[in-house]
């Protein structure tokens, strides 16, 4: 095949890729009390350089209460044999503000610069969305999955935007019975979507009330989809195994169909497949036991918020944002996964109140692993709101980033020493950081035709 | 329920030293204050997200467009300035130092029946 696009051939080939120097996060000030827009930091990840473990840039969001969370890239592996694209724009959503920033990193990658706001209002009144969250590219352009309408009640549906980055309408051609939004993730080779449910933005931008778990205000189903089609074509009822399913992934191989999802608040992960008949099934695979806790009259569950797969598809890690836990599984047998590494950073067990130093705020929230396996860089902040409620003292203290070390041939992890970025110490004030992306792609940006 | 032209109120900011304000009683109070300089948090802008919440503590308004605060929220007299109007005189506490009672661990402190937000909240009964 000709290579002249973005990204790389195959998973294969993306796992020797060289090792990353720069990373982006976003971090924000929304909801903390600070009046100053939130802000997408470069992180200096070269061991080598002086300046290390340190943000050495931050590019400012135009307005303020933005509330960035996830982003994604113009362009990925699904675009390689095109040579007309390239992996330059960073796409950084405010959940709150509804503006989609479109971020030029290619021009100066330790210093990105804003190529263009579409602007929330304009979404709303052309697409009747609200709530963006996950950012796929689909070959050259793009799609968005927003979590309500206009006036944010569920299901909202996708955004399709082209490679100018103009709003081409909703992408979905129809989105059945499906009650609620959140992520999603493709695999062509097989026509199928998968898509999980959070919850309406005006039932989780306040914050968490578990009443409206019982009263079905949060999802408890996934959805799959006919790729080609656009539309969905059956509904998994995981009940109590799977009350929110928040986090969805494929393996990276684009010829398996295995699956895997985070259900946040049962602490479990379902994995998914196609049988030998053509049908697809669901099974939990890991679940995560509430822990007691001194000053709680029940147990604290995990709070699953996001899961992760490598490259080589050998590794699923997950987080425990209420315990304080990072877990690596093996599973080379998605059925029968093999618990091979656990670290401990912030969470509210008290098991690790500092870690390098810092006193910790907050838990494992979402990760970002390198293209070889070996670097997992871990942030502590969920959502403003939701931030509020379990830990307001991640007000003053800001968040954090690790990085743990994994051993991607024997299993292992072990938080690195020599790193740490404390977001406590921004300029401005105590910021919190959330999603992580490298220049070069990651283990949660590219899909393969 | 129609509001005269020309009609304003004085918002005084209790957590600002007092500060006084005159506002158009069909504005909302986020838009009014922050023309006259008053710098206060914000997400939505639409009564969705809670970022903008303050607290009143004296007077009334008439917020019936918010659909973020559950019912205990409202009792301890938080107010969503970016589509609150004031129907009187109005006495505000701003910005997240107000928002002592707004967050709460949800697993410690549930909500009564009679406190869920307006479209799932059963009447208390007395």
């Amino acid at each position: 095949m000709e290579c002249c696009g973005p990204g790389y051939a195959s998973p294969a080939d993306a796992i020797k890729a060289p090792r990353e120097k720069l990373l982006y996060t976003i971090a924000i000030y929304t909801g903390t009390g600070i009046q100053k827009p939130d802000y997408l930091a470069t992180i200096d990840v070269d061991p080598d350089s002086p300046t290390y473990s340190q943000v050495i840039h931050r590019l400012e969001m135009p307005g303020i209460g933005d509330e960035l969370h996830h982003m994604g890239w113009n362009a990925c592996s699904s675009c390689f044999d095109d040579g007309s694209m390239s992996r330059k724009y960073l796409i950084l959503p405010g959940v709150r503000s509804n503006n989609l920033h479109i971020v030029d990193t290619a021009t100066d990658p330790r210093a990105p610069r804003l190529h263009k706001v579409i602007d929330g209002a304009d979404i709303k009144a052309k697409a009747d969305l609200s709530g963006p969250h996950t950012v796929h590219c689909l070959g050259s352009e793009i799609i968005i999955s927003f979590l309500g309408n206009a006036k944010g009640e569920a299901p909202g549906g996708y955004l399709h935007l082209n490679k100018e980055f103009e709003i081409q309408g909703r992408w979905e051609s129809s989105m059945g019975d499906i009650k609620f939004g959140y992520d999603f993730w493709y695999q062509p080779r097989h026509n199928v979507m998968v898509s999980s449910e959070w919850a309406a933005p005006n039932t989780f931008m306040p914050g968490f009330d578990l009443e409206e778990v019982g009263h079905l205000k949060y999802g408890r189903e996934l959805h799959f989809w006919d790729f080609e089609k656009r539309e969905p074509i059956q509904s998994m009822y995981l009940g109590e195994d799977g009350l929110i399913p928040l986090e969805v992934k494929f393996h990276h191989d684009p010829d398996s169909t295995h699956g895997f999802c985070g259900a946040a608040l049962s602490a479990n992960v379902i994995h998914w497949w196609k049988d030998d008949g053509g049908e697809w099934r669901w099974e939990k695979i890991i679940d995560v036991e509430n822990e007691p806790h001194p000053e709680w009259p029940i147990p604290v569950p995990g709070v699953m918020s996001a899961i992760l797969v490598s490259m080589d598809d050998k590794y699923l890690y997950l987080n425990n944002w209420l315990h304080g836990d990072m877990r690596q599984y093996d599973i080379s047998d998605p059925h029968h996964p093999v618990l091979t590494g656990q670290v401990w950073m912030g969470g509210l067990l008290g098991k690790a109140t500092h870690v390098n130093g810092v006193e910790m705020a907050g838990g494992p929230q979402m990760f970002q692993l390198s293209l070889d396996g070996k670097r997992l860089y871990v942030t502590t902040s969920l959502f403003s709101t939701w931030d509020n409620q379990f830990y307001p003292e991640i007000r003053e203290k800001g968040g954090v980033m690790v990085m743990i070390d994994c051993d991607p041939v024997n299993g292992g992890m072990k938080i690195n020493e020599d790193f740490i970025v404390d977001f406590g110490k921004e300029p401005n004030g105590p910021s919190r950081c959330h999603e992580a992306r490298y220049p070069g792609g990651d283990c949660t940006s590219d899909i393969w035709l | 329920m129609g509001v005269s032209a020309g009609q304003t109120y004085t918002v005084t900011l209790a957590n600002r030293g007092n500060e006084t304000y005159r506002v158009d009683a069909r504005r909302a109070l986020l838009d009014s204050l922050r023309d006259q300089g008053v710098d206060l948090p914000f997400g939505c802008q639409y009564g969705g997200c809670i970022t903008c919440a303050a607290k009143l503590t004296a007077g009334a308004v008439d917020q019936r467009r918010q659909v973020a605060l559950n019912n205990r929220q409202i009792n301890d007299g938080y107010v969503i300035l970016c589509v609150a109007r004031p129907v009187s005189d109005i006495t505000l506490q701003i910005g997240v130092e107000a928002h002592d009672r707004l967050y709460r661990n949800p697993f410690l402190d549930p909500l009564k029946a009679h406190e869920l937000k307006a479209d799932i909240a059963t009447p208390k009964e007395v």
